[in-house]
């Protein structure tokens, strides 16, 4: 399926043929891999090497999700965003050791708003279409997908008996999800609503992890809307006129 | 910065959200013109051909083989941006369920899961089966059956037939719930995978 979209796109298969005519087995490069991406990962929390970093950790993570798309499902997506952003972003940030270390400073640090903007604008996009399309079916509005999500396997950590003596919260859970995710690209934007909005909708995302188990893809998208609105947002912007003026 | 730089910029800028706009939209008209949502039907014809706008700006309708398309599919894969957003909408969809049924040589059955070493995992091992479900994956799904079913032999080796039975799952509404109403499953297809000598799971009659 995925070369039918075109054969271009990064997969592990590729990593395995050229590893098989060095005649490296299956599992050393799967294992060699592993560690390249554990490396990369370590090298952008502590904010060493970070462009390389940044690159050798979008490919491989390309890599690895598009060699299991048929069992990727949206952390894996939502990763892949937020990695090319991150490698097509100014580095390194002025918190990475590049920085305290080896004294280096982005090329074009003006660029960092112009990146965040453009991850704004994704998750404006992206909350939006999907209230929207939740907002087209009944289900979100009487509470019933809710209902559904709750017990359909594997995220029904919740047992039955409890939620059904909470029935009468999901109508209410169902349409504050839709107007959360619709109104998000019109309030985000707007001061103290915007910090409550954020607040919100992170809480969703912590909800999700918590009642259906998907702890990582909560994470993820934590993580991006702090990226992207997060209180560092504004002094960034301070730091970034800094190192521009110099 | 200089002027030539902050246009590349901005038209990319702008040729990047015309693509996540686009793909969301498509995902959009296509349930709103496939009757999956609550929308008057009386704008069929608005969805359908919005459907197919968003489909051929998305060069959906160019040969495989295009070189235009093949560029502008691994750009959409390659940023993470070839899906659309509707998790879990309009609807929730019923789940899939795969059940492996192990036939020993004293008769004896036994039941058994896909195996999964994490919940990370099952969650994956959901992802496959709901895709496995659909039409466009007929061709593969025997295949991919059979190839999660290899796990399996090697967890149980004494048995000499595993038939693999993949079934949904209707689930019960709050108000058939509270009737004692549980869940029910549909089989949808059945595979009986023998196991030969030489070890190599095969199709059974």
């Amino acid at each position: 399926m995925l070369s039918l979209d075109s054969p271009f796109i990064p997969r592990i298969g590729w990593l395995i043929s050229l590893g098989a005519h060095l005649r490296l087995s299956e599992g050393t490069i799967l294992l060699f891999v592993w560690s390249l991406l554990l490396i990369a990962g370590l090298g952008l929390i502590a904010g060493s090497f970070c462009r390389s970093a940044a690159i050798l950790a979008w490919f491989f993570h390309l890599c690895a999700a598009k060699g299991g798309d048929v069992v990727s499902y949206g952390v894996d997506n939502f990763t892949s965003i937020g990695l090319f952003y991150l490698m097509m972003s100014p580095l390194p940030d002025r918190y990475a050791l590049d920085v305290r270390l080896r004294k280096l400073r982005p090329k074009w640090p003006e660029l960092l708003g112009f990146f965040r903007r453009v991850l704004q604008i994704h998750l404006c996009l992206v909350y939006f279409f999907s209230g929207l399309t939740k907002l087209i079916g009944s289900g979100w509005w009487d509470g019933s997908s809710l209902w559904r999500i709750c017990i359909r396997p594997p995220f029904n950590s919740l047992p039955p008996e409890l939620l059904i003596r909470w029935k009468a919260v999901f109508p209410i859970g169902g349409i504050a999800i839709c107007l959360l995710e619709t109104g998000f690209p019109f309030f985000i934007w707007r001061g103290k609503i915007g910090r409550v909005w954020l607040v919100c909708i992170c809480v969703m995302h912590l909800a999700i992890g918590f009642a259906m188990g998907m702890y990582l893809f909560a994470l993820v998208m934590i993580v991006l809307n702090l990226a992207a609105f997060g209180p560092a947002s504004s002094s960034d912007r301070t730091e970034t006129a800094r190192q521009a003026a110099i | 910065m200089t002027r030539s730089r902050a246009r590349f910029y901005s038209f990319g800028f702008g040729l990047h959200c015309f693509l996540i706009v686009a793909v969301s939209a498509r995902e959009t008209f296509w349930l709103l013109s496939y009757g999956q949502t609550d929308a008057p039907s009386s704008l069929h014809n608005v969805w359908q051909l919005s459907e197919n706008a968003t489909a051929a700006a998305l060069a959906e309708k160019l040969n495989y083989s295009n070189p235009a398309r093949q560029v502008l599919y691994t750009y959409l894969h390659s940023t993470g941006i070839e899906g659309g957003y509707g998790y879990f909408a309009p609807n929730v969809p019923d789940a899939y369920k795969l059940v492996f049924e192990l036939h020993y040589p004293d008769g004896r059955v036994e039941y058994d899961l896909p195996l999964v070493s994490s919940s990370a995992g099952g969650l994956r091992m959901v992802s496959l089966l709901e895709r496995l479900a659909r039409p466009g994956y007929a061709p593969v799904r025997e295949y991919a059956i059979k190839l999660i079913a290899k796990s399996v032999w090697r967890e149980h080796p004494n048995a000499i037939m595993i038939r693999a039975i993949f079934s949904s799952i209707t689930l019960p509404s709050m108000a058939d719930y509270e009737r004692g109403k549980r869940e029910s499953y549909e089989v949808l297809s059945a595979y009986d995978i023998s196991h030969r000598k030489d070890s190599d799971p095969s199709v059974g009659p």
